[in-house]
């Protein structure tokens, strides 16, 4: 394929591909879009079983957190740019919480019944741990949840309805960061020598491919490990996150389809060079295998871990997880022309 | 799991250890090296590194040339030295499981340390003055706290207990001129190796400087940067000619806030940070791999391995005196008045001043790739 490789020759790829302006175009914006659906649809539900509690609108309730839950997983890849400022990351999803802040707080909050935590306004000036999904979680399904459905918990009920409204809002904001004319878009889309905080096309490149590998280990690292434990006898699958919804597959596999789809959208098998165009499909293989791994577990978060089959199929998509992660970081920085350096990788 | 090792195979580790080599005195001339004297009585440099695949520690002299390679189980950081007695010990990069002491002429056989069950290295350590006493920073991480592990050189560097570091997450401890007040680096980042690499408290983290004394264990001081930087993770130290310590730290706020990553701290005021040019602290990218002063403990190095530079600065002042570019640039080291030695992971041995790069090994692929840390002996 002599005309690829005068073109990778002539032309260092990182300086030709548009990869940002796609990323943008056919990731970014629509999954922050389905975040802020998703969220929005929550905060009405929620509402809804406020007005009119039922076991049929708890359930309902219940459902469009089992919605939003895989779009935050999908869009939570892009964790640098607008999910980086403001703490909308962490606000959003406070995790790993090892010490069950999260749980503390809201637990006190429900207790208290802290009016002020009832506006999803005030929400966004507290702690980032009653702000997300892991404190919406614990409304909607920890202990006393079910007394939602008799109306016995009004407060719970606005509580959980600012929460939700509160990741509508972030995801507003979101969209916003990332729509035209921010300097942060500009920058990523068309990065040149005047823009920030990308300057050129290998910088966006860099940073897309630390956002595949990041999200991959905090998959790992944060999620799935502490619940493994070392071995089956100290597994603790209430480590794993929302293991109360039953939700920590349903996240973790969205988050690998995030990665997918992200590198899908940066497009890099169409312009790397022929002698490694191989590595994002092997990636995304092994992305696929750990999620088909992940979707053959059948037994609920709290209990697979320390099953010998399901913690089988855990441990096997962790170490593909880690093995894509790797890639990442060595093949497909290497092929996208990225020198990633050995200190400046893993720096401490 | 990588993550889940209690400690290393002690056999494992003891035969790797064991197949300690000498180079060879004979002056190298393959990878272009200056010239290599033999007998020559010149500083010696110690480094972590990556050589095909493999990991060791290396003992180099001025002219980059190799004078003991030690094989290692996993990535080495920095090391603990024994100056007088000739001796250093090697920690393993956090979440370290091993190190090893070794001989720096080569002259007896290594020894493998472990960390209890319950601990792991940072990586980084000191010898009280006399050679006795190895200090060397440790994660209790179920308790969540951080601890300077004392081990008795004169007895297998048994361990026989620890101090409380002071702080979350100690990473480099220095011992001041003083010989009994150790200088901590608490980074006040939580980990646990449960989590992996994960950073667990980056919402609460309380960075600081902590000054023990060794003989009774006392918190004698304590520095912390103004609330408004808590994210501002202090990790490693140099001493300068007057004793003030400076600092160098890797920031883990909103990656577009640019606070300044080089400080220092005199006993009994309050810590100075020093941001220098616009350019170069962007170019930093909000992160210091290491610190070293000259031989004059006149001028600080400081590098960034994310920027690929090495930046200078004026220890009486502050004032930035220029930086060199070092594409994966990590290590730093005294060389002589105004001059460190640099190294890459590219492999790069480098002699830099604030306005002058001279590579004595030219970066090259096949070459060995240095980690993080570089320290002087001699």
């Amino acid at each position: 394929m002599r005309v690829a490789l005068i073109f990778s020759c002539a032309v260092p790829a990182a300086a030709q591909d548009g990869a940002g302006a796609r990323v943008a175009e056919t990731f970014a914006r629509p999954a922050f879009a389905e975040l802020q659906k998703t969220a929005a649809a929550a905060e009405l539900e929620i509402g809804a079983l406020c007005t009119m509690p039922s076991a049929e609108a708890l359930t309902k309730a219940r459902g469009a957190f089992a919605e939003l839950v895989p779009a935050w997983g999908k869009a939570s890849v892009l964790r640098f740019g607008p999910l980086a400022d403001e703490h909308r990351m962490e606000r959003i999803y406070f995790w790993p919480d090892p010490r069950g802040i999260a749980l503390r707080q809201v637990q006190a909050t429900i207790a208290g019944e802290d009016e002020s935590a009832t506006s999803s306004e005030n929400l966004a000036q507290k702690s980032a741990a009653l702000q997300g999904l892991p404190a919406l979680e614990f409304a909607l399904y920890g202990s006393g949840a079910d007394d939602l459905a008799g109306g016995a918990t009004a407060y719970r009920c606005r509580f959980a309805e600012a929460i939700a409204g509160n990741i509508a809002s972030i995801a507003d904001e979101l969209l916003a960061g990332w729509a035209d004319g921010t300097d942060f878009t500009g920058a990523f889309t068309a990065p040149a020598a005047d823009t920030e905080p990308y300057r050129s096309a290998g910088e966006v490149d860099s940073e897309i491919v630390r956002a595949l590998s990041t999200q991959l280990r905090f998959m790992h690292e944060a999620q799935l490990l502490p619940a493994l434990g070392a071995d089956i006898g100290k597994a603790r699958g209430k480590r794993a996150p929302l293991w109360r919804s039953e939700l920590t597959f349903a996240l973790v596999t969205a988050q690998l389809d995030g990665v997918r789809d992200l590198m899908n959208a940066a497009g890099y098998e169409s312009i790397i060079p022929e002698e490694t165009s191989w590595v994002p499909g092997a990636i995304l293989f092994e992305i696929g295998t750990a999620r088909a791994a992940l979707d053959g577990v059948e037994i609920t978060p709290a209990d697979a871990f320390a099953d010998e089959t399901a913690r089988d199929k855990i441990e096997f998509a962790g170490l593909t997880i880690e093995s894509a992660a790797a890639n990442i970081t060595e093949k497909l920085a290497a092929a996208l022309g990225l020198i990633v350096g050995f200190n400046a990788l893993d720096g401490d | 799991m990588a993550t889940h090792l209690a400690s290393i195979d002690r056999r494992t580790f003891l035969a790797l250890a064991a197949s300690a080599c000498v180079a060879p005195a004979a002056p190298s001339t393959s990878l272009g090296h200056p010239r290599s004297p033999t007998g020559d009585d010149g500083p010696l440099f110690l480094g972590a590194r990556l050589n095909h695949g493999g990991h060791e520690v290396a003992v180099i002299d001025e002219y980059g040339s190799d004078r003991l390679v030690l094989p290692v189980p996993a990535r080495g950081h920095s090391f603990a030295i024994d100056a007088v007695r000739r001796r250093a010990v090697a920690f393993g990069r956090a979440p370290g499981r091993f190190a090893v002491a070794f001989d720096i002429d080569g002259g007896s056989k290594p020894h493998a340390i472990a960390p209890p069950a319950d601990r792991h290295f940072f990586g980084h350590g000191a010898f009280t003055p006399d050679g006795r006493w190895l200090l060397a920073t440790e994660n209790d991480y179920e308790a969540g706290r951080g601890a300077v592990g004392i081990y008795d050189a004169g007895k297998g560097f048994a361990r026989i207990g620890e101090i409380a570091s002071g702080g979350i997450g100690p990473h480099e401890v220095v011992l001041l001129g003083d010989g009994r007040t150790l200088c901590v680096a608490n980074g006040g980042i939580q980990t646990h190796p449960d989590y992996g690499g994960q950073k667990l408290n980056l919402d609460t983290m309380q960075p600081g400087l902590a000054y023990i004394d060794c003989e009774t264990g006392d918190l004698t001081e304590q520095a912390f940067l103004a609330p408004a930087l808590n994210q501002l993770s202090i990790r490693h130290l140099a001493v300068d000619a007057q004793g003030t310590v400076w600092f160098g730290c890797q920031y883990q706020g909103e990656p577009a806030q640019r606070p300044p990553l080089i400080g220092r701290h005199r006993r009994g005021r309050e810590p100075e940070l020093f941001a220098g040019p616009g350019e170069t602290l962007k170019a930093m990218n909000n992160f210091v791999g290491s610190v070293a002063l000259d031989v004059s403990g006149e001028i600080v190095a400081t590098s960034s391995p994310l920027g690929g530079l090495i930046a200078f600065w004026d220890a009486a002042t502050g004032r930035h005196l220029g930086h060199r570019e070092l594409a994966d640039g990590c290590g730093v080291a005294p060389l002589e008045r105004h001059h460190v030695l640099a190294t890459s992971g590219r492999g790069a041995v480098t002699d830099l001043t604030p306005g002058s790069t001279a590579h004595i090994v030219e970066p090259a692929p096949d070459t060995p790739a240095w980690d993080n840390h570089l320290r002087r002996i001699g």
